[in-house]
């Protein structure tokens, strides 16, 4: 169900959504396997010259990046594209391309205090294990940017969303991720995702079927910057032309509304589709009640039978 | 009908790929000269570029031509191709029968230190102690498009015939003979405009302004300047930034006095200080490096031209270079302070045929020009006048004229028969009527059709 538009250039909106769990890299980092896997701090050097290379192919890409947390997610960066002068008067931009402004630098320092507000936000509240990330959030996010540069005056660039994803699906996020894959086939943004945890995630995959997207979890982490340089730094554009990874197989398994447990047969609403794994009385999502249903349709006929027979209008 | 010459950006970068080795690879010793390069590639061949950043070991053919899906080998051939003339990707086959490759190494150098690094900027800007009288940002446009529409003026001047307002620079009026806009005729002191002037004047600024540097690097070459040198001043002055100065002490001496030169298009503007002199880019200079690739139409052109269906053009414009485009083929009516009001006549519209202007110049000017309010509609020129405009092109071309000869009075249908194939098979019939036995045929195969029918005369006259 690839519904990828076929542009004619290639300036790209590349959002990157970064999964920057804590539990996940920490899990990961303790659990490393010697040379044949990366920790986060390779990680981010991969993903830096990644983006670096993404602003280098064009001068008109746009770029933003997005971080997941745990409890939150949040914008680290985003890129001007055409750099305007100086803002108002005298102020000079050249502070701007120094070492302390270029992307990178901006993109470390961002992260440095998101990490520091994930903190605080976790000292607030009781630690309780989690040890998923905010995907569905980032995602929502991710799809309001997009919409936000589309509403600018035209020309637009070609948008897509890249998603680093380690951390393993959070099934109560269920109905909010397919939301925002459905949100992103409307607006045509393939969603492309690239696992640097250690098992694949049924979301990411529907995601990328759904949208037109590339998924693919990499055999050798190491050689991460490569892999992104093949397969996730091909814009829209020559996507047409090049040979790309394709999906193996996709696990569509929905899941039940009320426990959010994976399903394969299920009871559904006829009003709004919602799924449910036992059988209830009155639809959670839209309220609809198929006894009460069947009792106000008899209440009609019978009223309708009573006008017929009793003749209730005068003549 | 003259055929328009193809002035495209692209034929700027043609120029860079036909330097020798030698110049091509000091290019690229510099990083801004090798993004500006990158960018200006396809698509596709930007992505090969990118692949093969980190692969030292070469690359066979075959692994090359396995990246991309089978129906799209025509694109993949024509990227390959532009690497290699670019210099970009480098034979390394030796002895073997297969054709490797590998990225040029120094380009790569470059590009590495790129993706660490992030952008930046060439030199820094002077510190705001030292800089006074800066002009602000909408004053730097409307010099640059002031000193751009001088130019281009002169060229107009020459088209309408009256004495120029300005004394023409000897040195941009030397550029226009070159490219073959204006004649060059030693005994006149005013030239003329060519055919291709009038075509020049409707293409939009960015193919114009690629067409003026492209003449310049090639004149530079007569003046003593290295024209490598120069492509990569060139290319590096489009990642300055708009409006900063920067010292003019920090370029070379070829570097100063084509700053200068540059100056007069309206590139960059030169300042004098106490002491220091300093330039500052322009945005034409900002659009150097960045509309290099054929691909990218993402120029927004200032549009201010208003077609509608009863053929009536409104040009809501004060500059009197856009007026004048517009008097190529419009018939002009009003003149407000910021509206012109026309109208495309059939007159006016021969007027530009008979310049040399095609149909599909000017319809395209419509539509690259459109103001911003009408710009959204599909299509942008009504259908009735493009069509119109074409159906007045083709009226010239109802009538091709062809030298020919007629034979009649055949004495046998077999040999007339025999006549109109032979006349088809050497591609040169133009006419026949069996009915009245007579054939037309070309002018210059007159002489084959002869020595036909002589032989035919011969074979006959020995079968009796």
């Amino acid at each position: 169900m690839a519904s990828t538009p076929t542009p004619a250039d290639d300036v790209s909106l590349v959002i990157v959504v970064v999964d920057v769990n804590p539990y996940f890299w920490v899990e990961k980092a303790n659990a490393s396997t010697g040379t044949s896997d990366i920790d986060f701090e390779q990680f981010l050097q991969h993903v830096l010259a990644f983006m670096n290379a993404i602003l280098l192919l064009n001068h008109m890409n746009y770029l933003a990046v997005i971080a997941t947390g745990s409890d939150s997610c949040s914008f680290l960066y985003e890129s001007l594209a055409g750099e305007s002068v100086s803002d108002g008067e005298g102020k000079p931009p050249s502070k701007r391309m120094n070492k302390h402004h270029t992307p990178s630098a901006k993109i470390v320092r961002g992260l440095k205090d998101f990490v520091s507000k994930e903190l605080a936000f976790k000292t607030e509240r009781k630690d309780n294990g989690k040890r998923y990330s905010l995907l569905s959030g980032s995602l929502s996010m991710a799809l309001c940017y997009v919409q936000r540069i589309l509403r600018q005056d035209p020309p637009h660039p070609h948008p897509r969303i890249l998603c680093f994803q380690g951390s393993p699906d959070a099934s109560q996020q269920y109905i909010a991720v397919m939301n925002a894959i459905f949100s992103a086939q409307r607006l045509m943004v393939p969603i492309d995702s690239c696992m640097v945890g250690s098992q694949h995630s049924a979301f990411l995959q529907q995601a990328a079927h759904i949208t037109g997207g590339i998924y693919m979890k990499p055999p050798h982490p190491e050689g991460l910057f490569e892999y992104l340089m093949m397969v996730f730094a091909t814009d829209l554009h020559s996507r047409r032309f090049l040979q790309l990874p394709r999906p193996t197989g996709v696990d569509f398994r929905a899941s039940c509304f009320c426990h959010k447990k994976t399903i394969d047969t299920g009871f559904v609403c006829s009003v709004c589709l919602s799924i449910f794994c036992k059988h209830h009385k009155e639809c959670s999502t839209c309220g609809y009640s198929q006894v009460s249903h069947h009792r106000k349709e008899a209440m009609i006929h019978q009223i309708f039978k009573q006008i017929l027979a009793k003749k209730w209008w005068k003549c | 009908m003259p055929r328009l010459r193809v002035v495209s950006r692209a034929t700027f970068m043609d120029m860079v790929a036909s330097l020798p080795a030698s110049k091509l690879d000091r290019l690229y010793d510099s990083h801004w000269t090798c993004q500006a390069i990158l960018r200006s590639l396809t698509p596709l061949a930007k992505q090969y570029v990118m692949r093969m950043l980190y692969i030292d070991a070469p690359i066979p053919n075959k692994s090359l031509q396995e990246w991309v899906l089978p129906d799209a080998t025509v694109k993949h051939k024509v990227a390959i191709d532009k690497l290699e003339q670019l210099r970009i990707l480098v034979d390394v086959s030796e002895r073997k029968k297969e054709v490797t490759y590998r990225l040029n190494p120094k380009l790569q150098n470059q590009l590495r230190s790129v993706l660490k690094s992030g952008g930046g900027i060439p030199r820094d800007p002077m510190p705001s102690s030292i800089v006074a009288r800066l002009p602000t940002a909408t004053e730097l446009e409307n010099y640059a498009i002031q000193q751009w529409e001088l130019v281009i003026l002169q060229l107009v001047n020459s088209a309408s015939g009256e004495g120029p307002t300005a004394p023409l620079n000897k040195f941009i009026q030397h550029i226009f003979q070159k490219a073959g806009l204006l004649t060059s005729r030693e005994n006149e002191t005013t030239s003329r405009i060519t055919e291709a002037g009038f075509q020049f004047l409707l293409l939009e600024r960015s193919s114009q302004l690629w067409q003026i540097i492209r003449e310049y690097v090639s004149a530079a070459e007569e003046r003593g300047l290295d024209n490598g040198e120069l492509i990569g001043f060139l290319l590096e002055l489009g990642f300055h930034i708009v409006g900063e100065p920067y010292n003019m002490n920090t370029l070379t001496g070829m570097q100063q006095k084509a700053v200068e030169e540059l100056a007069i298009l309206g590139l960059a503007r030169v300042q004098q200080g106490m002491k220091d002199r300093w330039f500052i880019p322009t945005k034409l200079a900002a659009s150097l490096s960045t509309n290099l690739s054929e691909s990218s139409s993402w120029q927004p052109t200032e549009g201010f031209v208003v077609v509608e269906t009863n053929f009536r053009v409104y040009g809501y414009t004060s500059s009197k270079l856009q007026t004048e485009t517009l008097r190529l083929f419009v018939r002009l009516e009003y003149q407000l302070p910021n509206l012109v009001v026309g109208s495309l006549t059939k007159e006016s519209i021969n007027s530009a045929f008979a310049s040399g202007i095609n149909a599909e110049q000017i319809i395209s000017f419509l539509q690259k020009h459109a103001h911003p309010h009408v710009a959204p509609k599909v299509p942008t020129v009504p259908e009735t006048v493009s069509d119109q405009i074409r159906l007045w092109e083709t009226d010239r071309n109802r009538l091709q004229l062809l030298p020919a000869y007629v034979y009649e009075d055949f004495p046998s249908m077999d040999i007339f028969q025999a006549v109109v194939a032979y006349a088809r098979d050497i591609q040169g019939l133009l006419w026949e009527d069996a009915s009245t036995r007579r054939v037309v045929v070309r002018g210059e195969l007159h002489e084959d059709v002869r020595s036909f029918l002589h032989r035919q005369n011969t074979a006959s006259s020995q079968r009796k």
